[in-house]
């Protein structure tokens, strides 16, 4: 028998704290009709000594599904989705003299551009090619929500003294590591069930920017382990905001910082990466037989890894949720402070596209096992170094 | 012989270049220098003397044919209008808006706009019939706003101001040299009658002598609008333009 009167009290006494909720509350409450409105629905059926509507707010509000649902989770993630690429052609646009999406509401400077382009994705055909492997070209898009979202239950948004993550484990670090290593098995998948040559020379090419940028991650992930001294996300927050922003990762290991970040430009296949991709003579790799949702899946799959790593390099390298508080906003202004802080590094790895040219797989794949293997190592015996020191 | 070879950079040198280029990249982003008209929105100034399409007055037409003979694209040809003369027609698939039509026309009855944004739909559309070319077309003005293009020593920049160019340019036709058709060699002519064809406005007319057998030619210079057109066809080219006394 499932206690659920304790699994309600566990709930109701696990909240995000919000002053701003209560004021509004309040405020509700005074409006003539829609404050009468509050009341009755807060008097009906009460279940569990608790009325049904808090029991369903109190269920967003709760501390592991908060974190889940809205910052830095699902919410979050779509609505980066949403305005992501836009800015990034906003940005890239101004870079290059042009002007960017315009035409489709222009008085907001085109901003729900992605909207549109999502609706057109929706209403096209789902074209799967006679040849292509139906059930896997059809799931690995979907399936890949998996590895990108299971990550993120181990990302703490919270400043120090106020964790936000819904599994607090001291293994943290290392099983995001293995999730993250889990996303190009399902583009490779994807560009094995498209069966076309353009994507298979995309997998290839994937496979093998994969092998290049892996192993400095991994390493640089252990000096940043090495230099908190533990993998726990809770902890590395408290022992990175110790003295303010003194202690945090750029400022403590730039060297691991430099690289985690073009680490993260390769698996995402951002330009000056795009080697997979390769939208000049690949046409979007093992993207190419992707139409309809399916291809709007399959875009935006790019920018999900994205967001999953810049918020792991906020977490390990710029303080989390660390900022001046937010009066009235309580446990959310750390909320705001770590989608800012992620918002700025995607930002900078997006615009990467409009400085820089394409490197050949060769050249790639020299930085990945050259320079950037190096980088990895001064970080990581940096990092022992000042472990040992401090 | 020489090997051509990639140059030696060190680590310091390729360091310096990517900061260069980012820290361009970030410039660009805070201030572009753009120099880009958004052109349904915005329009550029032209000037006054901009060749765009030819509006054209038929009152101040004397059908002379000037425009269509010098016209190097073949573009004009010559229609008859019900009242029985010859106007312009410009087929816009081949003018090439040299505008030598405007600057030879005697009478200034085509006159140049500065509109450049005619769009047709088919290849026929293309050819404006007069009567296409007496008002202005119709175009939906969406610019709000003019853009100069403003030297400033070295750097082109842009000035935009809040306001809707006047398409249709104000500019007094020209007068013209009034002219008028003699005949300076009575005794050759033959009496062909081919100048009393060819003259729209009847300025010339024949007179059969019956004593001498002989017909007479004789130009009105009352009537005669000095298009030419006469001198142009006589065969045995006595007739000559003269300035009006």
């Amino acid at each position: 028998m499932i206690d659920i009167t304790g699994l309600v009290s566990t709930i109701l006494n696990n909240q995000v704290n919000i002053p701003l909720l209560y004021v509004i509350y309040e405020f509700l409450l005074k409006i003539p009709v829609i404050g009468s409105i509050v009341t009755f629905l807060l008097s009906i059926i009460p279940l569990f000594d608790v009325p049904i509507i808090r029991l369903l707010i109190g269920f967003v509000l709760w501390k592991p599904m908060w974190v889940l649902l809205i910052i830095p989770g699902f919410a979050t993630l779509g609505t980066m989705l949403l305005i992501l690429p836009w800015l990034e052609r906003k940005l890239v646009g101004r870079m290059q003299w042009r002007v960017g999406p315009r035409e489709i509401a222009p008085r907001t400077r085109g901003s729900i551009q992605l909207l549109a382009d999502s609706l057109r994705f929706l209403c096209q055909e789902v074209i799967i090619h006679k040849d292509a492997h139906r059930l896997y070209f059809l799931q690995f898009p979907f399936l890949y929500f998996l590895p990108v979202l299971l990550p993120l239950l181990f990302i703490n948004a919270g400043a120090i003294d106020h964790p936000l993550v819904p599994i607090e484990t001291p293994y943290a670090l290392q099983i995001m590591v293995g999730l993250i290593s889990l996303m190009p098995v399902f583009i490779m998948g994807v560009g094995w069930s498209s069966n076309n040559r353009f994507a298979f020379i995309g997998t290839v090419r994937e496979a093998f920017m994969y092998f290049a940028y892996e192993i400095p991650f991994i390493i640089v992930i252990l000096a940043m382990i090495v230099l908190y001294g533990t993998s726990n996300t809770a902890e590395v927050i408290t022992v990175a905001n110790q003295g303010s922003w003194l202690h945090w990762g750029i400022v403590l290991n730039p060297l691991a910082a430099l690289t985690f970040f073009i680490a993260t430009v390769m698996a995402t296949a951002r330009l000056p990466f795009e080697i997979p991709e390769a939208d000049q003579e690949l046409a979007f790799g093992p993207f190419i037989e992707y139409s309809g949702i399916a291809f709007g899946l399959a875009y935006v799959m790019a920018y999900e890894k994205m967001y999953v790593l810049s918020a792991i390099m906020t977490m390990l390298f710029l303080g989390g949720g660390s900022g001046p508080v937010i009066p009235y906003l309580g446990e959310l202004s750390y909320g705001i402070w770590f989608v800012i802080k992620t918002l700025i590094i995607l930002l900078v790895m997006v615009n990467l596209r409009g400085v820089y040219p394409r490197y050949r797989l060769d050249q790639g794949l020299r930085i990945g096992w050259g320079a950037m293997l190096i980088l990895a190592l001064i970080a990581l015996v940096w990092s022992i170094v000042i472990g040992v020191v401090l | 012989m020489k090997k051509v070879a990639t140059p030696d950079y060190t680590v310091a040198d390729k360091l310096k270049t990517h900061v260069a280029a980012l820290s361009t990249a970030a410039k660009e982003v805070v201030l572009p220098l753009n120099i880009t008209t958004h052109y349904p929105r915005e329009r550029k100034r032209q000037p006054e003397c901009f060749r765009g399409f030819m509006l054209f007055d038929p009152e101040r037409c004397i059908s002379c044919f000037q425009c269509s003979f010098v016209c190097p694209a073949n573009a004009i040809w010559m229609k008859e209008a019900p009242s029985g003369r010859y106007y312009p027609t410009v087929d816009h698939g081949k003018c090439i808006y040299c505008h030598f039509c405007v600057d030879t026309c005697p009478g200034g009855a085509l006159k140049t706009t500065k509109i450049h944004d005619i769009a047709f739909r088919t290849m026929d559309e293309m050819v404006a019939m007069t009567e296409d070319m007496v008002e202005p077309p119709a175009i939906i003005r969406e610019d709000k706003v003019v853009v100069d293009y403003v030297i400033d020593k070295e750097d082109l920049t842009l000035k935009r101001t809040k306001e809707v160019d006047e398409l249709i340019v104000e500019i007094e036709p020209s007068e013209g040299v009034p002219m008028v058709s003699v005949c300076v060699d009575r005794g050759s002519c033959i009496a062909c009658k081919v100048c009393t064809k060819v003259c729209e406005s009847g300025a010339v007319s024949s007179l059969k002598d019956e004593e001498k057998l002989i017909v007479k030619m004789e130009i009105d210079s009352e009537k005669c609008t000095g298009c030419g057109l006469c001198v142009k066809e006589c065969s045995m080219q006595i007739l000559r333009l003269v300035r009006r006394e």
